[in-house]
C-alpha cells in the first residue's frame, strides 16, 4: 500500500467517524473501497490538509458502533479523559484510536527530549544556569546530574541573584519543556500580583531558569540563596492526557539530602487541569502562609489542621 | 482541612400547614491531602422534624404573626438550639399565604427571628424549585436521565418543577390544592371556597356556597376540573376551557419533553387507589383530589417516580437543597461577610470580551440599571468567565469591572464579583491590586447565575476556603 493509498483509507474512516448517520455503518466494506477510488483523485487536486486529530475532545468522542445508550456513555465519558467507547475492529482499536494514541504518545515524547525554547528565559528576564548534566541523554539517564550545580554555577548564583531573599523562584524544564512554555509566562505575573496582596514579592530577574532540572535542584538554590521559601515551578512527566502539565514544588529552608515530606506541591497545572493564572494565585498564598509559618509540606499540613 | 458543618434551617409558611426543619450540611474538601482544595457539600442530614401545624391565621386575610413565632421558638427549644447556632436557612411562604395581607411583613420579621442569617423568599418559581428538590425529583431526574416534573400538590397551589438532570428546565403554578374548599368533618358544612373556585362554580352553574352542607357526589364536577387542568399542566389529556383560569402565574412551556412525574405536598400523600371511607375528615377535599390524580390519565401515560418527601418537600427543600458553596479558590477582604439579598447583574459572553474601556463602559451603564429612584443599589457583576485565562485577560476583567463600578467604589459598596469559570482568585488579587487600599470586595467562582436571580453570602466555611451561597431564582427565561 503506498502512501496515497493509505490517506485516502485514512480519509475515509476520518469520514465515516464524522458521519452520525447509521447509514455510512451499515455500508460495507467493500463497497466504502469503491467509493474510495474517485475520492483519491479528488484529494491529489484539491490538495487539502487532513484535520488535526489531536484537536478532537477525547470525552465527547464516540466511536462505538451501535451503542445501547448513547446519551449515558457521554455522560460517563464526560467525567474522565480515559479512551473509553473507542470501539473496536475484530480485536483491535479502530484506527481513528490508534492514530490518535500515537500523535499523543509523540507528543508526550517530544515535550521530554526537546528543549525549552532559548528565547523564553531571555523573554522573561530569568538568570539562565545549567545543572551537571551536558546533554538531554544524560539527564534522563543519570537523575543525580540534575539535582547538582557546578562550584561555577553557584558562584555565578551567588553574584547574580539577590541574597537571602523571603521568596526564591525557580524554573526548570524537568520532564516537559511544552509545560514551560505553556504555563511560565501566565504564571509568573499572576504569583507576583498574588504576593502583592500579602506584602511580599520577587523580582523576574532573580528567577533562577535551570536546565536539565529534578525537582532536588530547589535543595541546593536554598543553601546557596539562602531563601527563606523556595518555589520551584517543573514541567511534569508527560502522559497521554497532557504533555503540558506543571507542578510547584515548595519547601521552607530546603537543604540537600533533607526528606521529600517537606515539600508542599501544587500538581496538575495546564488548561484541563488548574489553570497556570489561578494556580498562580493559589500559589502565592501558600507561599505567604509558608512564610509566616515557618514550615513547609507534611509540618504545614499538621500545622494547618491543628489550627482549623 | 477538618471536615466542617453547617446548620441550616429551612422554614416553610405554606396554605394549611406550617413546618420547620433543621438539618445539617458537611463541607468536605474531597481533593487529595497535597492537591488544590476542592470542597463541596458532601452529606445533607435532617436532625430536625417539627410537627406539622395549620397554618395560624389572625383571620381569613392575616397570618397571626405572634403563633408562629411562638412556634419557632417552641420548636428550636425543642431541638434544643439557640437561633445563633443557625448558619444559613430559608423561610419560604407559599400558597395562598404568600397573598395575605401581611405575608412579607410576617416572613421578613421571621427571618431575623429564626437566625440572624436567614433568608425570606417567595414566589412560585422558587418554590417549584424548592420542592422539586426536596421530592428529589433532580436526582431521579439524574439518575434516570429523563426529563422529570415533580408536582407539588399542597392546600392551595400546585407547584411544577421540571428537571433534567441536577438542572432545573422551566418551572409553573396552579391555584389548585386540597384546600381550596373547606368542609367541617361533623356537618359536612362548607365554611371556605377559594375565590377561582367560587368562579368555576358560577361558570359550570352549580349551586353551591359558603354555609351549605354538601355531598361528595355534588363536588365531583368541581373536582373533574382540577384534575382535568392538573393533567393538561404537563401536557396530557384534553384541554379543559378552564385551564388558564387556574394559572397562577405561568404555565410550563409545552416544547420541553416529560417522560416522568413525581408527587410532593400533602395531597400526593392522598393519591389512594381505593376512596377511604370518611373522604371528607381532613375537612378539605384533600382526598377527593388525591383520588381523581390517582385515576387520572398521569398515571396512565407517564412513568411515576417516588419521592423522597412529600408533606415535607418543600420545608426539606428550603432547609437542605438551598446551601450550597462557591469554588474552592476565591478571594474576600474579612468583614464584610454576610451579605444578603444582592440581585444579579450578569454582563453578556460577547460584553465580557470587549477591550479594557468598552467592558468598563458596560458595566458602568448596566449597573445604572439598577438605579431605584436615583439611588444606587450595590449588586453582584456576575461573568462567565474564560476557560484557562491568561493573565492578560485577568488584567482585562480587573480593570474593566474597577473602571465601570466607579459609582459603587465612590458610595463604598462592597465590591461583588462573581464568575462561573475557575479564575476568582487571580481575579481578585488583580482586583486587590486595583481598588483603593483596604477597599472591601468578594470575588467568588463556580457559581452559576442569571440576571433575575439573587444571592446570599454567609460567613466563610472550611477554614475560610468557601463562602456558603443561596441563589435565589426567581425568574426563568
Amino acid at each position: 500500500m503506498d502512501e496515497k493509498d493509505l490517506k485516502s483509507m485514512i480519509e475515509n474512516i476520518l469520514a465515516d467517524m464524522t458521519d452520525d448517520k447509521k447509514a455510512a455503518a451499515t455500508t460495507t466494506t467493500t463497497d466504502t473501497r469503491s467509493a474510495a477510488t474517485p475520492a483519491t483523485n479528488d484529494s491529489t487536486v484539491s490538495g487539502d490538509v487532513l484535520d488535526d486529530i489531536t484537536k478532537i475532545d477525547l470525552k465527547k468522542q464516540f466511536l462505538q458502533d451501535d451503542p445501547h445508550d448513547r446519551e449515558g456513555y457521554l455522560k460517563i465519558k464526560s467525567f474522565t479523559p480515559a479512551r473509553l467507547g473507542m470501539g473496536r475492529v475484530g480485536t483491535r482499536y479502530k484506527t481513528a484510536s490508534v492514530l490518535r494514541f500515537r500523535a499523543d504518545h509523540a507528543a508526550a515524547q517530544d515535550a521530554v527530549f526537546s528543549d525549552v525554547d532559548p528565547q523564553l528565559p531571555k523573554d522573561m528576564g530569568f538568570f539562565e544556569t545549567q545543572t551537571t548534566c551536558t546533554s538531554k541523554d544524560e539527564f534522563l539517564t543519570r537523575p543525580d546530574y540534575g539535582r547538582k550545580f557546578s562550584d561555577e554555577t553557584v558562584a555565578a548564583i551567588k553574584k547574580n541573584v539577590t541574597p537571602n531573599p523571603k521568596i526564591q523562584m525557580v524554573v526548570g524544564d524537568g520532564l516537559s519543556s511544552a509545560a514551560i512554555e505553556a504555563n511560565v509566562k501566565e504564571i509568573i505575573p499572576a504569583i507576583q500580583q498574588g504576593l502583592k496582596v500579602y506584602g511580599l514579592g520577587f523580582e523576574t530577574k532573580d528567577v533562577i531558569f535551570v536546565k536539565y532540572a529534578r525537582v532536588g535542584a530547589e535543595d541546593q538554590i536554598g543553601e546557596v540563596t539562602g531563601a527563606d521559601v523556595v518555589c520551584m515551578l517543573v514541567g511534569e512527566r508527560p502522559g497521554l492526557v497532557t504533555a503540558k502539565s506543571m507542578s510547584a514544588y515548595i519547601a521552607y529552608k530546603p537543604t540537600i539530602g533533607m526528606p521529600e515530606a517537606n515539600r508542599t506541591v501544587v500538581s496538575n497545572i495546564h488548561d484541563g487541569g488548574m489553570p497556570a493564572v489561578e494556580a498562580g494565585a493559589y500559589i502565592a498564598e501558600l507561599l505567604d502562609k509558608m512564610v509566616r509559618l515557618k514550615k513547609s509540606g507534611i509540618d504545614l499540613k499538621a500545622a494547618e489542621n491543628a489550627g482549623a | 482541612m477538618q471536615d466542617d458543618q453547617i446548620l441550616s434551617v429551612g422554614i416553610d409558611l405554606g396554605t394549611s400547614t406550617t413546618q420547620l426543619i433543621l438539618s445539617r450540611l458537611t463541607v468536605k474538601n474531597f481533593a487529595a491531602a497535597f492537591s488544590v482544595p476542592r470542597i463541596n457539600i458532601s452529606k445533607k442530614e435532617v436532625i430536625f422534624q417539627s410537627d406539622i401545624i395549620f397554618t395560624p391565621l389572625a383571620s381569613q386575610n392575616e397570618i397571626d404573626a405572634d403563633a408562629i413565632t411562638k412556634f419557632v421558638a417552641d420548636q428550636y427549644r425543642a431541638a434544643g438550639i439557640n437561633k445563633s447556632d443557625i448558619q444559613m436557612g430559608a423561610v419560604i411562604i407559599t400558597g395562598e399565604t404568600a397573598r395575605k395581607e401581611n405575608a412579607s411583613a410576617v416572613t421578613q420579621a421571621l427571618s431575623g427571628y429564626a437566625g440572624d442569617f436567614v433568608v425570606a423568599t417567595a414566589g412560585p418559581d422558587l418554590e417549584s424549585i424548592i420542592a422539586g428538590k426536596g421530592a428529589g425529583t433532580n436526582v431521579t431526574a439524574t439518575k434516570r436521565r429523563r426529563n422529570v416534573v415533580n408536582m407539588d400538590i399542597g392546600g392551595g397551589t400546585s407547584n411544577l418543577g421540571l428537571f433534567s438532570d441536577e438542572d432545573i428546565l422551566d418551572t409553573a403554578c396552579f391555584d389548585i390544592g386540597g384546600r381550596l374548599i373547606k368542609i367541617t368533618p361533623s356537618t359536612k358544612e362548607i365554611t371556605y371556597i377559594s375565590p377561582k373556585v367560587k368562579q368555576l362554580i358560577e361558570k359550570l352553574n352549580l349551586s353551591i356556597h359558603e354555609g351549605m352542607t354538601i355531598t361528595t357526589q355534588q363536588l365531583q364536577p368541581i373536582i373533574d376540573v382540577l384534575v382535568n387542568v392538573l393533567e393538561n399542566s404537563i401536557g396530557v389529556g384534553e384541554k379543559s376551557p378552564y385551564f388558564d383560569l387556574f394559572i397562577t402565574n405561568h404555565a410550563l412551556h409545552p416544547e420541553h419533553k416529560i417522560d416522568g412525574v413525581t408527587f410532593s405536598g400533602g395531597v400526593a400523600d392522598c393519591l389512594n387507589e381505593e376512596l377511604p371511607a370518611d373522604v371528607l375528615r381532613y375537612g378539605d377535599i384533600g382526598l377527593l383530589l388525591g383520588y381523581g390524580v390517582r385515576h387520572s390519565r398521569i398515571f396512565k401515560d407517564k412513568t411515576i417516580y417516588p419521592s423522597v418527601e412529600t408533606i415535607r418537600a418543600t420545608v426539606v427543600g428550603a432547609g437542605s437543597h438551598t446551601t450550597d458553596v462557591t469554588g474552592s479558590t476565591i478571594a474576600y477582604t474579612d468583614g464584610i461577610l454576610p451579605l444578603r439579598n444582592l440581585p444579579i447583574l450578569k454582563i453578556t459572553k460577547s460584553d465580557e470580551n470587549l477591550a479594557e474601556d468598552e467592558l468598563a463602559q458596560t458595566v458602568e451603564e448596566k449597573i445604572n440599571w439598577y438605579k431605584v429612584q436615583n439611588e444606587l443599589t450595590n449588586v453582584a457583576l456576575a461573568f462567565t468567565g474564560k476557560h484557562s485565562p491568561s493573565f492578560s485577560d485577568i488584567q482585562r476583567y480587573a480593570a474593566g469591572i474597577v473602571k465601570g463600578a466607579q459609582v459603587l467604589i465612590d458610595k463604598h459598596e462592597p465590591l461583588i464579583i462573581m464568575v462561573h469559570e475557575d479564575m476568582a482568585k487571580a481575579l481578585g488579587h488583580s482586583l486587590f491590586a486595583k481598588l483603593p487600599e483596604h477597599y472591601p470586595f468578594v470575588c467568588i467562582d463556580s457559581v452559576k447565575v442569571e440576571n433575575g436571580d439573587y444571592i446570599d453570602l454567609g460567613e466563610p466555611v472550611a477554614g475560610g476556603e468557601v463562602l456558603p451561597v443561596i441563589v435565589k431564582t426567581l425568574v426563568f427565561g
